[in-house]
């Protein structure tokens, strides 16, 4: 008989011993480290910068923390460093200077790069010095990756490049971006696009903010003005760019931050409900936490996959599209439960405010929802 | 049990053929089942047991749901499991749970009335709790009354009077195992209702095309598959902290039947939906899912029940305590 559809792979989250030693050590770390932040701060924390705490992060050996040694890591289990990243997003801590260098940057030079690149960028990013971003979109090309058309041109034993990425988040702080462009003919589509890493202190690039609707400032545009990049400066091999990005989709799409970005808020409902809510209240409460209890299980069970070697694909496409559900509905619950000033001072208030307004581009950034979707459903047999 | 996997291949397979026979007579279906022992999954192979674990539990369970199987096999696996803990004997047929009891023990003799029992007119023995005791009653001591859910399972009720029961001190609470066990079967009945949609949207030719190749159906889809894999994660983190704190783990067994329950109306309204007016009729084979996912829902606690006790749980420890304690009851 043909074996029962189990759509979600579960795997139990098995940490090394002393799991509970290490959360003890980095809850310390924080209470000692973590500056005084504003409510707002706490949520979607891995969007909120600071470079002196990303700097004490390296130096107790929180980034990089998977990475061999000899490359400034840390040789810790990768479980171990999930614990580290929930602990540091649940305290709503500012960790978005070097969020995509140890989430994406690091890994992907780790796995592609060479000897060289690895010596020289990998140390830095692990000291909580050297930030990254993701040249991906450029204007016209969106979800449709594939499209992307900005052409890295062959000049002696380099490159030259111009043109504009958009949408860029943290180029404002980033030394380094991994960027893709076309190295293969124009008008291809996966064939004949690479990777590049790309410094962004060259004065032939240069970085313009895009400013949110809320007045935030995370995303970019990049312009190159024929930069010249260095033949020793492509990621991986010319021509499977397309293969490199794809492979590492998994670890952005199901990590503690695709679920937890809007705790601040739950807590400061909590906080307002006090003690003694009325019953419609009281069940808010508890449907959040069962649904909050539900993805970190999702969460860490995607983590347990990825640890263990499997690419996780159709379960982090299901982690991020429904982490962002609940993101984005948690704001509205709030403000469809408690009368709320939105323009007003409190904590809640304010926290609401910015989620509600925020919180549209969670299901956007990473992949969109109908991209996810999408792959879901391609894993399931349809299409 | 050493092979998880022998386990639900057996499981699998055994469940599967009864399904196919779903309108035999009960002694007929329950005698292999109980043959192959799935009622002592969890009794201690000391006592002549399986020895399995609340993990095995979930896997069998979630396969029953799977096949929506016509019988209690997790009634009977907690049954037999609290019978053993307690050192009250194990019956020769079926031994199952009644959660709702009216009545008290007079001089160690029962008087009163079990509702809601799942197979009450099938079974030799009802395991309830009463004052602080677990009691095992004998149902032929019963005049019995017959009721079923809304999926055509028995729920009967059972009304005792001066009846002799065996019983041992006990503080557990039928309530939360009946939903744990729901959990389980919720989790292998979305699954189910989900294969079946996949395999008829792929299927099924409108336009010149299968309807599965329509994005709509297709986002539709992957969003029933995101509630399916939430209770299938949920029930199985409830089950592994049945296993940790010794079937008593109510904050997750509130939240994995909570999700359950939130996860029912996407799950059962995408599946007939793709499947159109066939899956509206008695002859086609998606209704004992859906049914019983109605049905369940409403079992062992409906999501307002669960909300209320879940939120205050949660807010009598306070905001503070919610990260800590979280984290506390998932680490090894």
């Amino acid at each position: 008989m043909t074996q029962p559809i189990q759509t979600f792979r579960v795997s139990p989250f098995a940490p090394p011993p002393g799991a509970a030693g290490l959360r003890d050590e980095i809850r310390a770390f924080i209470k000692q480290h973590m500056p005084p932040t504003e409510a707002p701060q706490r949520a979607n924390s891995w969007a909120v910068g600071n470079r002196e705490f990303s700097r004490a992060l390296g130096k107790a050996g929180y980034i990089g923390m998977i990475w061999p040694k000899r490359y400034g890591g840390h040789e810790r289990h990768p479980l171990e460093r999930y614990i580290v990243l929930e602990e540091l997003l649940a305290a709503g801590a500012p960790v978005g200077m070097h969020w995509i260098a140890d989430r994406q940057t690091g890994p992907l030079i780790l796995r592609y790069g060479t000897e060289a690149q690895k010596m020289k960028f990998l140390p830095r990013i692990a000291a909580g010095e050297l930030y990254g971003c993701i040249g991906m979109s450029e204007p016209g090309t969106g979800s449709d990756l594939a499209s992307v058309r900005i052409r890295a041109i062959r000049d002696g034993d380099g490159w030259r490049v111009s043109g504009q990425k958009v949408w860029t988040t943290n180029a404002h702080n980033a030394g380094l971006m991994i960027a893709l462009f076309r190295t293969g003919e124009p008008g291809g589509r996966h064939e004949g696009l690479s990777q590049f890493l790309v410094d962004l202190t060259d004065p032939a690039v240069t970085v313009r903010p895009i400013i949110d609707l809320a007045g935030g400032h995370d995303f970019n545009e990049v312009f190159f003005d024929d930069l010249f990049i260095p033949g020793d400066m492509i990621a991986g091999t010319e021509g499977e760019g397309w293969k490199q990005v794809t492979a590492e989709l998994s670890l952005e799409r199901s990590g503690p931050e695709r679920y937890i970005s809007c705790f601040a808020l739950f807590l400061e409902l909590m906080r307002h409900a006090g003690p003694n809510p009325d019953a419609a209240m009281t069940a808010l409460i508890g449907r959040l936490s069962a649904e909050l209890w539900t993805l970190r299980q999702m969460s860490m069970s995607t983590a347990a996959q990825l640890a263990a070697g499997n690419d996780p694909m159709l379960e982090a496409a299901i982690v991020k599209d429904l982490g962002n559900t609940f993101e984005q509905e948690l704001p509205r619950l709030v403000q469809a439960a408690v009368d709320l000033d939105l323009s007003g001072n409190t904590d809640l208030a304010r926290l609401t405010a910015l989620l509600l307004q925020i919180t549209p581009s969670f299901s956007l950034r990473g992949g969109t929802r109908e991209i996810l979707r999408g792959i879901i459903a391609r894993n399931l047999g349809l299409r | 049990m050493s092979d998880e996997s022998l386990l639900t291949d057996a499981a699998a397979r055994l469940f599967g053929d009864l399904s196919g026979k779903r309108n035999d007579p009960f002694a007929d279906l329950w005698a292999p089942v109980e043959e192959a022992a799935f009622p002592l999954l969890l009794v201690p192979e000391a006592d002549g047991g399986f020895g399995g674990s609340w993990a095995d539990a979930f896997a069998v369970l979630r396969l029953a749901g799977y096949h929506a199987l016509p019988l209690p096999v997790g009634e009977a696996i907690v049954a037999a499991w609290l019978l053993s803990r307690a050192g009250l004997e194990l019956p020769d047929g079926l031994a199952t749970i009644a959660p709702e009891v009216e009545g008290g023990l007079t001089n160690g003799r029962f008087t009163g009335t079990v509702t809601n029992v799942p197979w009450g007119r099938e079974a030799a023995v009802v395991v309830a709790v009463l004052e602080g005791q677990l009691i095992r009653l004998n149902p032929t001591d019963a005049t019995v009354e017959t009721h079923q859910n809304l999926a055509d399972e028995p729920r009967d009720t059972l009304r005792f009077t001066d009846a002799a029961v065996a019983a041992a001190a006990s503080d557990v609470d039928l309530f939360k195992l009946g939903a744990l066990i729901r959990s389980a079967q919720i989790a292998g009945a979305m699954d189910a209702a989900l294969a079946q949609s996949i395999a008829y949207a792929n299927e099924r030719v409108q336009f010149g095309k299968p309807i599965g190749k329509f994005q709509a159906l297709q986002q539709n889809l992957a969003v029933f598959a995101e509630e399916a894999a939430a209770v299938n994660c949920a029930g199985q983190a409830a089950f592994a902290a049945a296993g940790k704190y010794d079937g008593a783990a109510d904050f997750e067994v509130a939240a994995a039947k909570l999700r359950a329950n939130m996860a029912i109306g996407i799950g059962t309204s995408t599946a007939h939906q793709v499947h159109g007016a066939i899956g509206f009729t008695k002859e086609y084979s998606l209704h004992p899912l859906t049914r019983r996912l109605w049905a369940w829902r409403s079992e062992f606690g409906s999501d307002a029940g669960w909300s209320g006790i879940l939120g205050k749980q949660v807010i009598a420890a306070g905001a503070d305590a919610f990260w800590p304690t979280l984290t506390e009851r998932s680490d090894p």
